[in-house]
């Protein structure tokens, strides 16, 4: 039972990282991206290879951290050229890519991935805290960044780049650094995501996962925290609850897309702001 | 030999890409809308012509019923999905198209097994036409055809007819052609139509190709046509059938000179991300 | 007087017609300069291309004695220029006073390290209150900008931009779109804003405004520089009249 409770906890912990690291970069900043499982991958990645050289714990998060950090900043070079529409299908080209080229290297493990990590060293349920307190961090960092400077003035960029220049913003600076802390705290979840699975396949990080965490993200309500952190806890544990729930998941995903799009674009944030604020957006 | 071989196949394909990639330019061009349902719409052509042959025997009646079906399930799409929330930010619709996909690929699943249908008697997927030393199988012969006949068929429909004549109108400016008696909801219709029935007929073309219809075989091909739509610079026609052809290309040739390092499908984005970051354009659109 | 801002011999054509042909004036410290011409003459370009919205094909801008050509907008912006867009571009998700609290925390958002290490916008409320009090937005100060009226937004856009502490004010038609009691007030305003050592360059096609406010004129005409001077003697000059009524 307490392996049981570990594994749901570290689960949260990380989906709850991957959905708040994206929220900076689309939910604060305004910039879609469609390929966010490529920068948890990679972070796992990094991590694992480390690991397997007898790298210690920090020292992989580290590297993971960083690793998906710069990618993402390259990636994030990209946001600055090309158009909105563009940097979606762009986005979700660098997931293609990434799974693409990890398939097909043999010291990464092929399709098959790296199996045999080494353990945290830690109790799972320890382990578990541990990540829970990483998305602990991440929670204060995300409600700090919301309310600094660096989140008002996301929001202008996300609002109107062009109304932001004019009123000094270097939109270019504040995109690359919101896709730089985003695609580094996805590291960081793939890093901590190896301890606990100790086997990694490229599927794992495919479209799909992108898709997964930009619905805990649109359900929850893009930028809102807290809309965020209760839709990752319903949406990952959904599938505890009951087989069918397990089953039809993804069916579930997509339905909830469609449904919260179409009645409440907001997501659930939006949701409770229409309940307890009836008449402030009038 | 390989070398012509290579083209030649690339081209088979890239005619392929073109038939998505077309609907996905209609519907980006009238609406700005990345619709990547279009992957779902491709996927139930090809189940329905692998379906209708396999009762009747009949491989042209499995293509009619690909057609219609996918035809007016694009109507659907349109009406039911996107037009009530056409008015939100452009995120809006295309994380709708998403959530739509999936429920289509899970339908496809639930219903049609997880495990994939192959065709009872596909002659085509054996057959092989040896040209000057190029071996083609009938089947891309057939994309290739197919494609060019629908294509030109479209572009004498859209240059020469008065209704083709309204589309394009209404492309370019609907507020205009509004103004001139064009009815743009009508034209959204037709749009979705053509450019879904398009999609059914390359889902049929590629479960034959692969001889083998799956949920998930969407995928690929639509995010390949996505990559197509920005590449011919989002919404122009003509860019598209261009960058179509060279993506078909371009995955050929990578898939035999980089096929150590990067599998099949990541190339057409490689060269995505790559003509992208030299032109953000895209190749043909203007800044 | 000394030149804050010196613009160079501009040039800058699009598809082939030329809109600046050698554009060439400087703008006094503390003065209040007024950009006339008629339709097509390329009024809003020179000023897109002091602004560093527009590159040009060639000339130069000269920002302080800086050589600014190469900077973009917003790193202008940061050198002390402030300018207002003849469409108006509030942020539409913020509110009336958050618009202009973002412009007066500009010292905060300079650099990413200190937007994220700084949360209080007491200071820049404070700012932007008095500005909005100033402009006559206070009333407003809670509102979305949908909910203003033209003539109200285009205050906004002129709080917005002295929320900068701009040394030099690019003020692109701010009067445009105005009833004749809205554009009177607006001059007012702008007109006192030399005395608090913000200069002002203002595009304008309403004249009668223009004259009646501006220390000095340039005239373009034709992507050049026709005429300058003190308003009531450029005006009497037969070439200006000329471009104007187009009788030659």
């Amino acid at each position: 039972m307490s392996s049981y409770i570990a594994s749901i906890v570290s689960v949260i912990g990380i989906n709850m990282i991957l959905a708040l690291s994206l929220n900076i970069i689309s939910g604060f900043c305004g910039q879609v991206s469609l390929g966010h499982a490529a920068f948890y991958g990679i972070g796992a990645y990094t991590a694992a290879y480390l690991a397997k050289l007898g790298a210690p714990l920090p020292v992989t998060l580290l590297a993971g951290t960083i690793m998906a950090g710069a990618i993402g900043i390259v990636v994030g070079l990209t946001s600055l050229r090309v158009r909105h529409d563009f940097l979606a299908v762009t986005t979700m080209g660098i997931g293609f890519v990434f799974l693409g080229f990890v398939r097909k290297q043999k010291w990464l493990g092929g399709e098959l991935g790296i199996s045999g990590i080494p353990g945290p060293g830690l109790d799972p349920l320890v382990y578990a805290g541990l990540i829970v307190l990483f998305a602990a961090a991440v929670i204060v960092f995300s409600i700090w960044l919301k309310r600094s400077w660096m989140g008002f003035t996301f929001d202008a960029v996300a609002d109107d780049e062009d109304a932001a220049r004019t009123v000094g913003v270097n939109v270019s600076t504040y995109k690359l650094t919101a896709f730089g802390i985003g695609t580094a705290l996805a590291g960081l979840a793939g890093g901590l995501y190896i301890y606990f699975a100790r086997i990694i396949l490229p599927d794992t990080f495919d479209f799909v996962q992108s898709i997964a965490i930009l619905t805990m993200v649109v359900i929850g309500g893009t930028g809102s925290v807290w809309g965020v952190v209760a839709a990752t806890i319903g949406l990952t544990l959904l599938p505890e609850v009951s087989r069918a729930a397990a089953d039809y998941r993804l069916l579930i995903f997509g339905a909830m897309l469609m449904l919260v799009m179409r009645f409440s674009p907001g997501g659930l944030a939006g949701l409770a702001a229409l309940v307890w604020r009836p008449k402030a957006n009038s | 030999m390989l070398f012509v071989e290579l083209i030649v196949k690339g081209l088979a394909y890239g005619c392929m890409y073109a038939m998505m990639a077309v609907g996905l330019t209609l519907v980006y061009g009238l609406l700005r809308i990345l619709h990547i349902a279009h992957a779902g719409v491709f996927a139930l052509g090809a189940y329905m012509v692998v379906t209708v042959a396999n009762a009747s025997g009949s491989l042209a009646l499995g293509f009619a019923v690909a057609v219609v079906v996918s035809g007016l399930a694009g109507i659907a799409i349109y009406r039911l999905a996107y037009q009530p929330i056409l008015h939100h930010a452009a995120f809006v619709p295309m994380v709708v198209s998403i959530g739509l996909f999936i429920v289509m690929q899970e339908g496809f699943r639930m219903i049609f097994g997880a495990y994939g249908i192959a065709f009872d008697n596909n002659p085509w997927y054996v057959a092989n036409l040896g040209i000057a030393g190029i071996n083609l199988t009938y089947v891309e012969i057939a994309m290739i055809v197919v494609a060019i006949v629908l294509v030109v068929g479209f572009g004498l429909f859209a240059g020469l007819t008065r209704a083709g004549i309204g589309w394009r109108a209404t492309v370019t400016d609907p507020q205009m052609a509004t103004s001139f008696g064009i009815d743009p909801v009508r034209v959204r219709y037709l749009n979705f139509l053509f450019g879904s029935a398009l999609a059914g007929i390359a889902g049929g073309l590629v479960g034959l190709l692969n001889n083998y219809v799956e949920p998930t075989m969407g995928g690929a091909v639509s995010y390949k046509a996505l990559a197509i739509i920005v590449l011919g610079g989002l919404g122009s026609v003509r860019g598209t059938l261009i960058a179509s052809l060279t993506l078909g290309v371009v995955e050929a040739f990578g898939a035999v000179y980089l096929a150590d390092v990067f599998d099949r499908d990541a190339i057409g984005f490689l060269f995505l991300i790559v003509v992208l970051m030299v032109r953000p354009q895209g190749l043909l659109g203007r800044k | 007087m000394t030149a804050l801002a010196r613009i160079d011999d501009l040039h800058i054509s699009f598809g082939g017609v030329a809109a600046a042909n050698g554009v060439s004036f400087t703008v006094e410290q503390g003065e209040f300069l007024a950009v006339i011409g008629p339709n097509g003459a390329g009024k809003t370009t020179a000023l897109r291309m002091v602004a560093g919205i527009l590159r040009p094909d060639s000339g130069r801008v000269f920002l302080d004695d800086r050589d600014v050509t190469s900077l973009p907008a917003h790193a202008r912006v940061r050198l002390g220029l402030g300018f207002t867009h003849q469409i108006v571009r509030p942020f539409y998700s913020f509110t009336t006073i958050e618009n202009v609290m973002l412009a007066a925390g500009h010292h905060q958002t300079g650099s990413p390290w200190r937007a994220i290490a700084s949360r209080s916008r007491a200071a820049a409320r404070k700012r932007a209150q008095e500005i909005l009090e100033r402009i006559g937005l206070a009333d407003e100060s809670e509102k979305s900008p949908r909910a203003l009226p033209l003539g109200q937004r285009k205050r906004l856009e002129v709080a917005r931009a002295i929320a900068l502490d701009p040394k030099l004010l690019l003020l692109d038609e701010p009067l445009a779109g105005l009833s004749s009691v809205e554009a009177a007030t607006m001059a007012d305003l702008i007109r006192t804003l030399p005395g608090e050592g913000i200069t002002v360059l203002l595009v304008e096609h309403n004249l009668g405004e223009v004259l009646r406010v501006a220390d000095r004129l340039v005239v373009l005409d034709a992507g050049k520089v026709l005429a300058e001077g003190v308003p009531a003697e450029v005006m009497k000059r037969d070439d200006v009249r000329q471009a104007y009524t187009g009788v030659v």
